[in-house]
């Protein structure tokens, strides 16, 4: 799954990983179905943007999250520039979501006040985050914040679900039991409200922040933030485990929403064909995910996933620091 | 349309008998070309385009000894070219360097290197080749590594290229030559050039245009991007929402 990546990794721009320089146009013409972007402006082979789909849908089944932190670094391997590949991404998402929130929306899995106060801070975040990704695309600097946010956000997330994972499963061998009610700093805020649903009497602040925190990822990183939101609202609000899913794709879907809209307005980068191929394959692959996934322990889960985003983190982190086969790149003139 | 650029191309024709049959003055050389395509289509299954130049030489210059050099060249895009450094262990980008005239596209096929048929001199007043293109770079110190690199890029995306053998000679006085427009190409105005060579001088010379149009849905798509980009962005969201929606009516059990 992650091999791709060493090849020619995410520190390239839109233009260091040069495609097959071979000559014979013929080749070139007949190799896979061509599909032409209009907004990346080039054209890729349907079948792989599906197969991403479908892989990136699979995961995201599997572990109920929105999958766009595996989805931004793919597109940028397949040499879709940086800027369209977050930007997409952050729509893709949007859609994938959609049906996962009807799902659990059917089964009255979603905190609906929980998810306005996440939304709204949420929306407060996107709209600072896409005017700083405005300016870094401007100072040039777009691929290394991005490849930045990425390895900082995931090697954290990650090692932290590892290690709740690794404590999980050590525990339910001991037949410990967690208390359901942690009292710390946080209890202490004002602004109280009740989230009926999540059987919650807390400070509206604790989420709304939160909310922010994604709300920015998402616009950097073209990320839903599922997979940080989750834990967020499991380990930090405290909200039962059943509600989780339902609401953090409740604000998912009006975050990433709200990002699509903000950067087709400010860096026209969003493009509707590579977000759709990408969903048809999305939304199968997050099917068959969950019909798997039903089959594996939340820890083991939770541990796959945690060690999936580290992987994902390390090999960012090694594209970084190790010294890049092409030192220049090429970028339009903004 | 089509009419008026056969009539054209019947003048020509008509011209060149003219000119074989009369007692013509040794200056007058012909030159005769003509694409495969004078209209290049960027649709949705676009993945590039093969372009024939095909023409004749006549005149006392064409013959054996003449050369025949191609270029083919898109409208400017202007880029930055910037170069990695290491601080603090990580490689991020540094200095840049930026290139208002660059060509977004530049072939050149000729029926030998081109640094044997033309002086260097010639060239450059010519700005004919990779190594002549003017490409203004806006910095003050002139960092030629920029530009290799710049060149060296294009190259790799197939947007420059230069192909010593790409004019094939058919006889003495027949040439073609196939120049391919990879899927990179930005839609604008373009430009082939032929040139007659004979001895280091240029004795004829022939201009044909050549547009690259988005057309279709992908042309429609950019546009009410660009446009529209709000309209655009809302609709990318229903979009979302509608094939989300149909995936859950779908797969629902």
């Amino acid at each position: 799954m992650l091999t791709p990546f060493s090849a020619c990794s995410f520190r390239a721009s839109a233009f260091d990983c040069t495609r097959s320089k071979g000559r014979g146009a013929a080749g070139e013409l007949s190799q896979g179905m061509q599909v032409y972007l209009p907004i990346a402006e080039m054209s890729v082979d349907a079948f792989v943007v599906v197969g991403i789909g479908l892989a990136v849908g699979l995961l995201s089944g599997l572990f109920g999250v929105g999958g766009g932190f595996l989805m931004t670094p793919l597109l940028i391997f397949i040499d879709i520039p940086s800027s369209v590949a977050v930007a997409t991404s952050a729509n893709q998402t949007m859609g994938t979501s959609v049906s996962g929130l009807i799902a659990h929306w059917r089964r009255g899995n979603v905190d609906l006040r929980m998810g306005v106060v996440l939304t709204a801070g949420g929306l407060a975040g996107s709209a600072l985050g896409v005017q700083a990704f405005a300016l870094v695309r401007q100072l040039g600097q777009l691929d290394l914040v991005v490849a930045v946010f990425y390895v900082v956000v995931l090697g954290i997330v990650g090692g932290l679900m590892v290690a709740e994972s690794v404590r999980a499963i050590l525990r339910r061998r001991r037949q410990l039991r967690r208390r359901l009610h942690e009292h710390f700093w946080m209890h202490g805020l004002p602004l109280k409200v009740r989230f009926r649903q999540s059987r919650l009497y807390i400070s509206v602040i604790p989420p709304a922040l939160i909310g922010f925190g994604i709300g920015l990822l998402s616009a950097m990183m073209g990320v839903g933030g599922g997979f940080v939101l989750v834990p967020a609202m499991i380990y930090l609000i405290g909200m039962p485990t059943g509600v989780v899913i339902g609401t953090s794709l409740f604000q998912v879907v009006f975050v990433t929403a709200a990002v699509t809209v903000l950067q087709a307005v400010s860096t026209q980068s969003v493009d509707i064909v590579l977000s759709l191929l990408l969903m048809v394959g999305a939304v199968a692959g997050a099917q068959f995910g969950a019909a798997l996934g039903s089959r594996l322990r939340g820890e083991e889960t939770r541990g796959l996933l945690g060690l999936l985003v580290l992987a994902v983190a390390v090999e960012l982190l090694v594209g970084l620091v190790r010294r890049p086969e092409a030192l220049y790149s090429l970028g339009p003139l903004l | 349309m089509r009419a008026c650029r056969l009539s054209a191309r019947a003048r020509h024709l008509w011209l060149a008998l003219l000119v074989s049959l009369a007692p013509v003055p040794a200056a007058a050389q012909t030159l005769l070309a003509e694409l495969s395509q004078r209209e290049v289509a960027v649709t949705t299954g676009f993945a590039g385009a093969e372009l024939i130049v095909f023409g004749t030489a006549t005149g006392d210059a064409a013959g054996p000894g003449a050369d025949i050099i191609v270029t083919l060249r898109g409208p400017n895009a202007p880029v930055v070219v910037r170069r990695k450094v290491r601080i603090a262990g990580i490689w991020l980008n540094g200095p840049s360097e930026q290139f208002e005239a660059a060509p977004s596209f530049y072939a050149l096929a000729s029926t030998r290197p081109v640094e044997t048929i033309l002086s260097a001199e010639e060239r450059r007043r010519l700005r004919l080749g990779l190594a002549s293109l003017p490409l203004s770079p806006r910095g003050k110190i002139e960092d030629p590594s920029f530009r290799q690199a710049l060149i060296e890029l294009k190259s790799g995306l197939r947007l420059y290229s230069e192909d010593p053998g790409g004019v094939r000679l058919v006889g003495d006085r027949l040439f073609s030559a196939r120049l391919f427009l990879p899927p990179a190409v930005i839609p604008g105005p373009y430009r082939v050039e032929i040139l007659l060579v004979r001895d280091g001088r240029v004795m004829a010379t022939r201009d044909l245009p050549l547009t690259v149009v988005r057309s279709g849905t992908s042309a429609e798509i950019w546009r009410i991007a660009h446009d529209q980009p709000l309209a655009y962005g809302i609709a990318a969201v229903l979009l979302a929402a509608a094939a989300g929606w149909l995936g859950s009516v779908l797969f629902r059990r």
